[in-house]
């Protein structure tokens, strides 16, 4: 039940073996995100994340208590990263162990609609004419209040 | 103490600052009630600097973190606080 935001790669195998082997759950559902090697702009050869690291770490803390909550989480974990990412590095990583999937699986999703609109990052993409401010998109924002609208799974 | 603010994303760039304080007793007299004065206000005092800050304070979807809490135009802010402006989030 806790938040990193940290510049180094994401350990995915440790960060798994730490998400279940603290607390043994019926089921255990994780997300993670990759730098992609192209956008709706174009190719794309490294992602730049700025962030705001005091916000941050309080959205992303009062985001894993409210999923918990509200998914009944036996344990959570949310990683992001900021700084310099090389094409398919890792950027975020979220877990969370429930007793049945759909509550694993909707935590993740919830965690992640929310983060991408609530959590202070911004991406900067380096193309191949310079670097872009990534815009943020309505279908993020759309996924988001889908939430507000079914408070359940 | 003052009011800090802090800018960030393309803003900062726009703006070539990532932090400044803009202190209580050089906000226009008139803005500030009781020691606060509101986000617009802020904003506006910001604006003044020129054209360049006119124009990247008053984008569109601008969003304003008081405190690392977003808010709207209309809270208030006090001696010590810390204000963020930024564009949209994209993280994630």
């Amino acid at each position: 039940m806790s938040v990193s935001l940290q510049a180094e790669p994401i350990d995915i195998a440790a960060e798994y073996a730490a998400l279940v082997g603290a607390l043994p759950g019926a089921a255990v559902a994780t997300f993670t995100g990759y730098v992609r090697d192209h956008s709706g702009e174009g190719p794309v050869g490294a992602l730049e994340l700025e962030h705001y690291p005091e916000m941050a770490l309080k959205v992303l803390q009062n985001l894993g208590r409210e999923a918990a909550e509200r998914f009944r989480l036996d344990n959570w974990r949310i990683v992001h990263r900021f700084g310099l990412l090389p094409v398919s590095e890792t950027i975020v990583w979220v877990g969370a162990v429930a007793d049945h999937r759909g509550e694993a699986i909707s935590a993740c999703e919830f965690m992640m609609d929310t983060l991408k609109t609530e959590a202070p990052f911004w991406k900067r993409e380096q193309g191949a004419e310079g670097a872009r401010w990534v815009a943020s998109r309505e279908q993020d924002g759309e996924r988001r209040a889908r939430w507000e609208q079914s408070k359940g799974v | 103490m003052s009011i800090t603010i802090k800018l960030f994303a393309s803003l900062r760039e726009a703006l070539g600052e990532a932090e400044l304080q803009l202190e209580v007793g050089a906000l226009p007299p008139e803005e500030v009630v009781d020691g606060a004065i509101n986000v617009a206000a802020i904003k506006s005092v910001l604006s003044a600097r020129g054209t360049n800050w006119s124009d990247a304070i008053n984008q569109p979807n601008l969003v304003h973190a008081l405190n690392h809490k977003v808010v709207y135009l209309d809270a208030l802010v006090r001696d010590g606080d810390e204000l963020a402006l930024f564009p949209p989030m994209t993280g994630g």
